[in-house]
């Protein structure tokens, strides 16, 4: 309400009343332009996430469990944790090109090192009892992992997987407008610069429901493996 | 660790009466009382089925680059017999709690030696197994997976696991509650669950590390009058570690009474009390009441000595 009558009150072409964006958006989506470059944008965030999954979750129960790696690997993943990612885009434009590679790798850059340090922090944080207790019953290192370590960090994994959607989201639509003008972001540089405010608007808030929805995906999916710890939460 | 002691439910009477016991101590320890614990139990039979022999183990404390060696355990000896229940107290820190890992195999031990029918502890096996103070049960799963947790190891069929494991939850009085998660339940219901996990597995040795010591003190004594009624029925030998006097004496056939860090063995007692137990009128009986009293001495002497 207060957008709208904002928009109304103010220049339109700075911030265009909310029927003027949905306007738009119709216009953009029965066209099909909408669909076909959301549909390729989330090819790359899907490719690039479960590369992030796979790695992420992978090295970081690796670095939780076993000292070694973790000592091998740690200083490199904080750096590269704080680092803002988007500098290595010169460097993927180099090792990649410019095709869909590159994408899916700022993807997975910007998404996979939160899933290790919570995938590790989860590991780390196992009650050492339990581990004892499986132990104590004859259970071997693969029953251990399996049985206690993977389950009892899933809620820690769950979590890196979370943000690291997030974060995925937000490559997606960096690398899509400093790398190759693809996709969703291209269409917002290409309504950015032309001052199509309406049709801008349009674009970003479908960014903000494609963020929105992954988020929540991810978050069903956490319920489903993880209810017990949701439970003990609400206690 | 002195304030520790004197908290517990049975100290006031303790200290009250402790000057008086002194001459207790003679008769506790002679020949006469151990042939009527024996004729009482029947247990003159049984053979030696935990050997503890000259066993010692310390730990390696890294402060900066100094290694400070902690001594826990010093040359420890005791001869566990068939379905034997004994008791281990000591001050907290005396190594009790490492004494039963090592009984478990899941610490090694520096020097000595435990054998267990005959062989030498190396690792964890399926003749023994352990009820934690924690429980130590997996949130994750109901109390009908955790009790199949155990068996899951131990290579049985799916259906199998599930009866045995309904049959134990039966036992501990668990069988409404299977469906339930642990933090569902009471601490002394978790409690149940570790214990119907740690018989399922139908172990001749049940190590008992504090098994009631994170339980209120109404719902401990409902346990521990459980645990002797399965006892009495189940014939295990239970290895029992508490710092409750008055657990150790109601429970055990004898108590082990460990001085502080590092532990040694200041004194094994026979509890001359007739068995079947029952909790009101043993609590009350005068050779209860002088053996704790006694075992308080005992305690307190062990630790006077020590500082």
């Amino acid at each position: 309400m207060l957008w709208e009558i904002a928009g109304r009150a103010m220049d339109s072409t700075l911030i265009p009343p909310l029927s003027q964006i949905a306007a738009a958006w119709w216009k953009l989506f029965s066209s099909g332009k909408l669909l076909a470059n959301l549909s390729m944008s989330l090819t790359t965030l899907a490719v690039g996430f479960l590369l992030a999954v796979v790695v992420g979750v992978i090295l970081g129960l690796l670095m939780g469990r076993f000292r070694a790696v973790e000592h091998f690997l740690d200083l490199y993943v904080n750096a590269l944790m704080s680092a803002p990612t988007t500098a290595f885009v010169p460097v993927l434009i180099l090792w990649f090109g410019l095709g869909v590679e590159s994408r899916i790798a700022v993807v997975f850059l910007f998404a996979v090192f939160v899933i290790i340090i919570n995938t590790m922090t989860g590991v780390k944080q196992v009650d050492s009892v339990l581990v004892e207790m499986a132990r104590s019953f004859g259970a071997k290192e693969r029953e251990i992992f399996f049985k206690i370590i993977l389950p009892a960090a899933l809620p820690a994994i769950m979590a890196g997987l979370r943000l690291g959607m997030g974060r995925a989201v937000k490559g997606m639509v960096t690398a899509e407008m400093l790398l190759t003008l693809t996709g969703i972001g291209a269409m917002i540089m290409q309504y950015g610069s032309a001052f199509a405010t309406d049709a801008l608007f349009a674009v970003i808030l479908t960014v903000l429901l494609v963020a929105l929805i992954t988020m929540k995906a991810v978050q069903w999916l956490d319920h489903r493996l993880t209810g017990w710890k949701a439970e003990i939460a609400i206690e | 660790m002195m304030r520790r002691l004197q908290g517990s439910e049975t100290s006031v009477q303790n200290v009250q009466a402790a000057r008086a016991v002194q001459t207790v101590r003679e008769p506790l320890g002679s020949s006469n009382v151990l042939n009527e614990l024996n004729a009482l139990n029947g247990l003159n039979a049984s053979k030696a089925l935990v050997e503890i022999q000259a066993v010692s183990k310390s730990f390696h404390k890294a402060v900066k680059e100094n290694t400070t060696e902690i001594k826990a355990l010093s040359d420890v000896s005791l001869s566990v017999r068939e379905n034997e229940f004994i008791s281990i107290i000591g001050p907290s820190g005396c190594g009790k709690t490492t004494l039963l890992k090592m009984i478990d195999g899941l610490i090694p031990y520096d020097s000595g030696k435990i054998v267990i029918n005959g062989k030498p502890v190396t690792a964890p096996g399926p003749d023994r197994a352990v009820v934690f103070q924690s429980f130590a049960l997996l949130p994750w799963r109901t109390v009908l997976a955790n009790v199949e947790f155990s068996l899951e190891l131990r290579q049985l069929s799916k259906e199998e696991r599930t009866k045995t494991a309904r049959d134990y939850l039966k036992r501990v009085g668990l069988a409404d509650f299977e469906h339930h998660y642990p933090h569902e339940l009471s601490g002394g219901m978790q409690q149940r669950a570790g214990l119907a996990r740690a018989l399922a597995v139908n172990p001749a040795i049940l190590l008992m590390d504090e098994p009631f010591g994170a339980v209120d003190a109404q719902t401990r004594q409902l346990l521990q009058e459980e645990l002797l009624e399965l006892w009495q029925r189940e014939r295990k030998t239970v290895i029992f570690v508490t710092h409750s006097m008055d657990e150790a004496v109601y429970l055990s056939d004898r108590v082990v009474v460990m001085t502080p860090r590092p532990g040694k063995v200041a004194e094994i007692l026979d509890v001359p009390l007739p068995r079947p137990r029952v909790s009101e009128q043993v609590r009350r009986h005068v050779k209860f009441v002088d053996l704790t009293n006694y075992i308080w001495e005992s305690l307190k002497r062990a630790m006077e000595n020590h500082h």
